[in-house]
């Protein structure tokens, strides 16, 4: 064991580590006095006055160093308060303070400022140089929608410098000067409002001072409440530490304890949190007759749900009512929903946002590996050589997760990103296969073609752990790569060399997006993602996998949960006897065996009259699911809607009832991210208005209808839950802790980071080929409608935009844009910010014109946030042949400069 | 320092070289585009330029840049020289450089990309209607005893030197180098060997050597005579480097205020390049070697090795925290020897004469020969090269000649050295042991005379304020302490003020033992000799 001693006394020390956290682990979190520390930056050594004395020997001759960034070896004699360091920290601060303003009684971050601790700490009574040259006269910043700056506050730490590069990487701060006149600016010395800043906030919460703010005073200690949650706004799932007052929210900031986000998050989770009292929000029940909306009470709005529900079971049958849950809810809400509609409706109607999004996913892992879940961890991208991300763009959709693999690229990790359009993420890949939308199956065929052809695959790994290689090997070597080049658009050297590099990577992880799975052959895609990983023994160790990007906050969860018609609570097969057996037992009652609708064909079962009533919770189908007009008929051609919601949503207003649900600040329970880790949602304050939590309005209504369910508890719900879903068996509220646990929890707790490990869920690892096939929606309409359109969304909203639309993020990103190749533009005659008509086979939008290489001649690209322009409109019917995860990435459209120079709403073009 | 910047950067290399590329054409829109094409902020382009004095937008536009380096201002020519040039030029056409290197003759300026120094009136107006004169740059070099750096040296001797150690196994051209014990000239003295060896065990996929040629120390110009006049020898000295390393780049960093120096380089790799003894299987060695030859934009700071390191990478040049060190982590994150050039100047000689010849050379701790170099107050002034050892005495009197006016003290080894008052110089003798335990410091042993007229105070302050002018910034007490310092002594000197002494002895403490690197660490040292050895002189400024 190697020692070093701490003030005469010995302690083991851990390898490469500095003095200060040697010193923290023994000493606890302040050893010595720091300030341009910061847990989650690296050490950087500007301010000094952690230094220490260190001598070879006990009473030897010392060396003031600092701790910061000196490492600690054997037998260092540490002296942590001697008479030198001590004078040394106090004449370093009385240099500080010979330029800063001595405001502190009106300071935003009285009582939590770095600097006054310090101060205090060091016991600094006058300052003794005389008047001098000082910066108090600069100027604040208050142009930007969250950040603030007042750099007269500014000691030069770096501390906002090395959070924008090292945790966002996005290069807005630096300083500009040298020596003492050297300054912090923002772009070319811009304000916040002019530069590229993300709005992150990862500058604000590293100042120790109030040089770097936010207008809701984030450091302020005015709130003296702070709870722990979990973010409601992507599958990254963040925790965050939400400061209130007398039930209001004051700000949010993020633990550095976090395993999931270290401290950082985005300016969704840190910033958009205001839509949660936002005066539109919904806040009592109401029931539409004769065309409006009347409030009532609770028991009004169930009892007319109830009779509603009761009657169409005894007329129509349970089959005739269906559910869709909402990913944003928690695992216990989103199991007491699918219970409802089993339990006591009696049908498998029951489906979930996952369908639209990542149901390709859960289906086609399945085949391969037996388990519908990202098989590694986020932390694997530090023991990664090689990150291949398809389909997605994660700096904006999960911005966590596209910071640390951006973060991984910068440093020279190599970076495969296969997308049609010239992400964040492929500005800095080594390989960006920019592909024609809808041909990943092309590509992926490629790339193994080639890997077999290299000879790169891993032969023991597939003999061990595989079936079906024999029969894929000869398909992939007989590949037409000339045909696969012509149609994907990549020349198949770049694709080449993509694939070597995979391969040859020591370990290689894959993370993918709703750009892999919203196609017509999207189940297949994830398939083949599978097979790339199998074939070149990428599975089962740290630093691989495929990891899929999971969209809402408990996308995952709800899935897990059974939101989905053909499997129950923890994927269990509804059509199976023995199941339905075992969920019978677990319920009490009768549960159907017949699989249910999925949401395209909840819709066609309303068109064609069959389907009379359905409660959606949370989920805006209207503004969000494809063909919108189609959307809009169902509804109306359904007797009963009843729509769960935080907002009037286009769906909402084609309710027949309204429920006001609860956001994620204001109820308890559980949400599931991306890479199976169930951590716990605190409330933070009580549901607004007569709002309530969804959960319980679900008991309500199960109660009423003549199930015994008790009242919503997260502890409770999860105990029912760990007792039927097999992979939850180990986890209860308590056992969650701050971290939560990555599923399957055995009995005794453990929990899982890395899944197929020794061998598969479903045994041996399924190969197969799958050949490319041209979507329908080309095939049909590409004459009429030559360029394809591609939906995506951006950083600042989320979905539907009901939430995000409601915060200052809108000052941010104000409307939906189409990139436009600039040669596409000019021969429409199209210039930057006019606005064009884009119509395909199901509508028109007008839509402002962004020009940009971001996206190649032929193809176009939008986001759905704003119910204004109503993007899906323009989308079709075409769905993932094995899930009917809809295919919003390929939309045959024609464009032409729009005819009005002033802005209609979609409805208004529409034939 | 940013990890990301260091990697981005590298991916461009140095073929494609940020710091170049923004060195070019420091505008805005120039910025910002290179922020897209290295996939850095612009915040970092433009912060970058606004650390330089030829780049920062306040100085561009300048047509002639006056010395204002120590030399220059202890032979007090300066002021003249500017209302001569104003004759010429408008005033706000006038910059400012920090020492040219022509200490011997003083008087310095640069003009159209080339350096002068004590021009007369009519040699004045002459340049200006030429916009170019021959340089008149003479002074003496000279050596007392080996001639390891200023001897003469055969072209085709030194091309076979190439193709000799080539021939060898790289390890026995390391050990070479090792036993000879030869020490860093930079001024901090660290053993070569033992930094190539640690380079040449660092993993990396590519390895760079770099010859700090920023000789920065006002006062200095032994390097700028070995850069001009003895170029083959820095050029084989890096060639031999990266062959025990592993490393196919060597890079020059040259101080702008040095164009010939530039130029002189430029020419003998030409040379090399012609003989065939650069380039890929350099004489089917298998060994790969090229060079690149940087010029600087104005940054004292940037002869700290990482700080160089940042320069070149195109990120402002702030001071490194060590470890990594750069043998482990220097340019663009990879093993990387920075040496300085009268470091690498040894290598022929130790490689043509063996290490245990160079070793033999001076004492037993500091082996081998000292360049000096004496300012325009020696009656001699010029370069000296003496062995390791030799009393400083010799150098002054024998060599120097002795002064040409009164001199109240030497500052040696350039602002970050000791202040040497006359009544030690027989105590010294160059090399690096006899000044530390005297007191004092060899640094890079460039020699400025401090007149006898001139005051103490006024010279105290104008070291804080160089130090405040030179200041990266970055750590807290040399970007705060450095300037309270030259308001402490402006104050005290205008007479408004008495320096509180213990107020002083603690900035000097916090300075000494607080800051980052030598330059806030090192600026106490000949304010303390000063305060020790002239305390009758200043107590008058003191409560």
């Amino acid at each position: 064991m190697k020692k070093a001693y701490i003030n005469n006394k010995a302690y083991e020390i851990n390898n490469g580590e500095t003095i200060l956290s040697f010193l923290k682990r023994y000493m606890g979190d302040k050893p010595v006095p720091t300030l341009c520390d910061a847990p989650n930056l690296e050490p950087f050594g500007s301010c000094r006055v952690c230094s220490v004395e260190v001598a070879l020997e006990a009473g030897g001759r010392t060396k003031t160093v600092a701790s910061c960034h000196t490492p600690v070896q054997e037998n260092f004699h540490i002296y942590t308060e001697t008479e030198s360091v001590k004078r040394l920290r106090k004449n370093i601060i009385e240099l500080v303070l010979t330029d800063h303003p001595l405001d502190c009684l009106t300071c935003e971050v009285n009582g939590n400022c770095e600097l006054q601790d310090v101060a205090a700490s060091v016991g600094i009574r006058s300052v003794r140089y005389p008047e001098g040259k000082t910066h108090l006269d600069r100027e604040k910043d208050l142009s930007h929608a969250y950040m603030t700056s007042d750099l007269s506050k500014c000691i030069n730490c770096y501390r906002c410098v090395r959070a924008c590069d090292e945790v966002q990487g996005q290069f807005v701060l630096s300083m500009a000067g040298r020596g003492f006149e050297s300054r912090i600016i923002k772009g070319m010395d811009t304000s916040f409002a002019d530069s590229d800043c993300v709005s992150c906030g990862a500058c604000s919460q590293a100042c120790p001072t109030s040089a770097i703010s936010d207008i809701f005073e984030s450091k302020s200690i005015v709130s003296s409440t702070k709870t722990r949650t979990v973010c409601t706004y992507c599958g990254v799932g963040c925790n965050l530490e939400v400061a209130s007052t007398n039930g209001n929210i004051q700000s949010i900031r993020a633990p550095y304890d976090a395993e999931v986000n270290s401290g950082h998050t985005c300016l969704k989770g840190r910033y958009a949190f205001s839509f949660y009292d936002h005066p539109e929000r919904l806040r009592d029940p109401m029931i539409k007759r004769n065309g409006t909306f009347e409030k009532v009470t609770w028991d009004e709005a169930y009892d007319f749900i109830v009779d509603k529900f009761n009657q169409i079971k005894a007329t129509e049958g349970p089959d005739a009512i269906a559910g869709i849950s909402s990913s944003r809810c928690t695992n216990e809400e989103n199991y007491l929903m699918q219970k409802f509609i089993r339990a006591v409706v009696g049908t498998n109607n029951i489906d979930g946002c996952a369908r639209v999004c990542h149901s390709p996913t859960a289906l086609g892992m399945q085949r391969a590996f037996g388990t519908g879940a990202a098989t590694n961890s986020v932390e694997d991208l530090h023991y990664t050589n090689c990150m291949m991300v398809i389909g997605a763009n994660p700096t904006a959709a999960h911005p966590v997760t596209g910071a640390r693999i951006k973060q991984q690229a910068m440093k020279g990790k190599t970076l495969i990103v296969i997308d049609p359009r010239k992400t964040e993420l492929a500005k800095y890949a080594d390989h960006h296969l920019a592909l024609r939308p809808g041909t990943n199956v092309a590509v992926l065929n490629m790339m193994m073609h080639y890997i077999l052809k290299e000879n790169l695959h891993d032969q023991e790994f597939l003999s061990a752990r595989t079936e079906g290689f024999d029969g894929f090997k000869e398909e992939i070597l007989n590949l037409d790569i000339d045909k696969m080049e012509a149609v994907s658009g990549v020349d198949r050297e770049q694709v080449r060399a993509a694939a070597i590099a995979y391969a040859s990577a020591e370990n290689a992880m894959s993370f993918h997006g709703l750009g892999v799975t919203e196609h017509s052959q999207g189940t297949y895609t994830v398939q083949q993602i599978a097979d790339l990983a199998m074939i070149t023994g990428n599975i089962g160790r740290r630093g691989v996998g495929v990891n899929p990007l999971r969209g809402q906050n408990n996308v995952q969860g709800s899935a897990d949960m059974g939101v989905q018609p053909h499997q129950g609570a923890g994927y269990l097969d509804v059509t199976n006897p023995d199941i339905n057996k075992a969920y019978k037992d677990f319920y009490g009652v009768e549960v159907p065996s017949e699989i249910g609708y999925k949401i395209p064909e909840m819709f066609d079962a309303a068109l064609a009259g069959q389907l009379k009533a359905i409660w959606i919770i949370g989920e805006d189908v209207v503004q969000t699911d494809p063909n919108t007009q189609k959307v809009i008929k169902a509804l109306k051609n359904t007797d009963l809607v009843i729509v769960q919601e935080l907002f009037m949503t286009e769906t909402a207003k084609y309710a027949d009832v309204i429920l006001p649900g609860a956001s994620f600040l204001e109820k308890s329970g559980t949400f599931t991210n991306g890479e199976r880790r169930v951590q716990r949602v605190n409330a933070v304050v009580k549901p607004v208005g007569n709002s309530k939590v969804d959960g319980q309005i679900i008991i309500d209504v199960m109660n009423r209808m003549g199930y015994n369910q008790a009242d919503y508890t997260p502890d409770g719900m999860l105990e029912e839950i760990s007792q039927i879903v097999p992979f939850f068996k180990g986890i209860s509220w308590s056992r969650l802790g701050k971290n939560g646990l990555q599923w399957p929890v055995a009995e005794d707790g453990t929990d899982t980071q890395i899944l197929h490990t020794e061998t598969f869920k479903r045994g041996l690892g399924r190969i197969d080929f799958f050949p490319f096939e041209e979507s329908n929606e080309l095939l049909e309409h590409q004459e009429e409608y030559p360029f394809i359109l591609t939906t995506n969304r951006n950083l600042e909203h989320y979905n539907c935009g009901a939430m995000t639309r409601r915060t200052n993020n809108v000052e941010i990103s104000t409307e939906d844009l189409l990139w436009i190749n600039p040669a596409d533009a000019e021969a429409k005659g199209i210039k930057d910010g006019e606005l064009i008509c884009v119509k395909s086979p199901r509508g028109k939008v007008d839509i402002k014109a962004f020009v940009t290489d971001g996206v190649k001649p032929g193809v176009l690209s939008t986001t759905f946030h704003f119910p204004e322009i109503m993007v899906n409109n323009l989308t079709s019917d075409v769905h993932d042949s094995q899930a009917m995860c809809p295919e919003y990435k390929v939309v045959a459209v024609d464009i032409r400069k729009a005819k009005n120079t002033a802005f209609r709403k979609a409805g208004e073009l529409v034939d | 320092m940013s990890k990301n910047i260091s990697s981005l950067s590298g991916r461009q290399g140095l073929e494609n070289n940020l710091f170049e590329r923004i060195s070019e054409r420091p505008d805005k829109e120039t910025l910002a585009a290179l922020a897209e094409e290295f996939l850095v902020g612009k915040a970092n382009t433009f912060g970058a330029v606004t650390f330089y004095d030829f780049l920062k937008p306040e100085n561009q536009g300048k047509e002639v840049y006056v010395c204002n380096g120590t030399a220059c201002l202890c032979a007090g020519t300066q002021e003249k020289l500017q209302q001569d040039l104003e004759k010429h030029v408008s005033a706000d056409k006038i910059g400012h450089m920090t020492c040219l290197g022509r200490c011997h003759e003083n008087a310095a300026f640069q003009y159209n990309g080339k350096n002068y120094s004590n021009l007369n009136e009519e040699e004045l107006s002459s340049l200006f209607e030429q916009k170019s004169l021959p340089g008149t740059d003479d002074y003496i070099i000279q050596h007392r005893g080996t001639p390891v750096l200023t001897g003469e040296y055969d072209k085709n001797e030194l091309f076979d030197l190439i193709r000799n150690f080539l021939n060898q196994n790289s390890a026995d051209v390391l050990d070479e180098i090792i036993s000879s014990g030869v020490r860093g000239r930079g001024g901090a003295g660290f053993p070569m060997g033992i930094k190539l060896e640690g380079c040449r065990n660092a993993a990396g996929k590519q390895k760079f050597i770099v010859c700090n040629a920023d000789e920065g120390d006002p006062g200095a110009y032994s390097d700028r005579y070995l850069l001009e006049k003895q170029p083959l020898l820095v050029l084989i000295g890096m060639m031999a480097a990266g062959y025990v390393c592993g490393a196919e780049w060597g890079v020059l960093y040259i101080r702008g205020e040095y164009p010939e120096s530039v130029s002189a380089c430029e020419s003998a790799i030409k040379e090399l390049t012609d003989a065939g003894l650069l380039g890929q299987n350099i004489n089917g060695s298998g060994f790969n070697y090229a060079f690149k030859v940087v010029t600087a934009q104005g940054a004292y700071i940037c002869g700290e090795e990482t700080a160089l390191l940042s320069s070149l990478e195109g990120q402002r040049p702030e001071v490194r925290v060590r470890p990594p060190y750069p043998v482990q982590e220097g340019l663009f994150r990879m093993p990387t020897v920075v040496n300085n050039v009268e470091t690498l100047a040894a290598v022929p000689y130790i490689l043509l004469n063996g290490g245990e010849a160079y070793k033999k050379i001076g004492t037993e701790r500091s082996s081998g020969t000292k360049l000096l170099s004496l300012d325009s107050f020696f009656n001699r002034p010029g370069i000296y090269e003496v062995d390791m050892g030799t009393s400083l005495n010799t150098v002054v009197t024998e060599l120097g000649g002795g002064f040409k006016s009164k001199v109240k003290a030497l500052h040696i080894g350039g602002p970050l050295g000791g202040l040497v008052p006359l009544s030690k110089i027989n105590d010294l003798s160059v090399d690096f042991e006899s000044f530390s335990q005297n007191g004092f410091l060899l640094g890079h042993a460039s020699v400025i005379c401090v007149p006898f007229d001139f005051p103490m105070a006024k010279y105290i302050e104008h070291l804080f304020e160089f130090t405040a002018d030179e200041s990266c910034g970055k750590c807290f007490p040399c970007r705060l302490g450095s300037v309270r310092g030259q308001e402490m002594f402006e104050k005290a000197q205008e007479g408004s003020y008495k320096i509180d002494r213990q107020l002083l002895d603690d900035l000097l403490e916090t300075l000494e033992q607080g800051s980052l690197c030598a330059l806030g660490g090192g600026v106490p040292l000949p304010i303390k000799n000063a305060l020790q050895y002239f305390e009758e002189e200043l107590k008058g400024y003191f409560e």
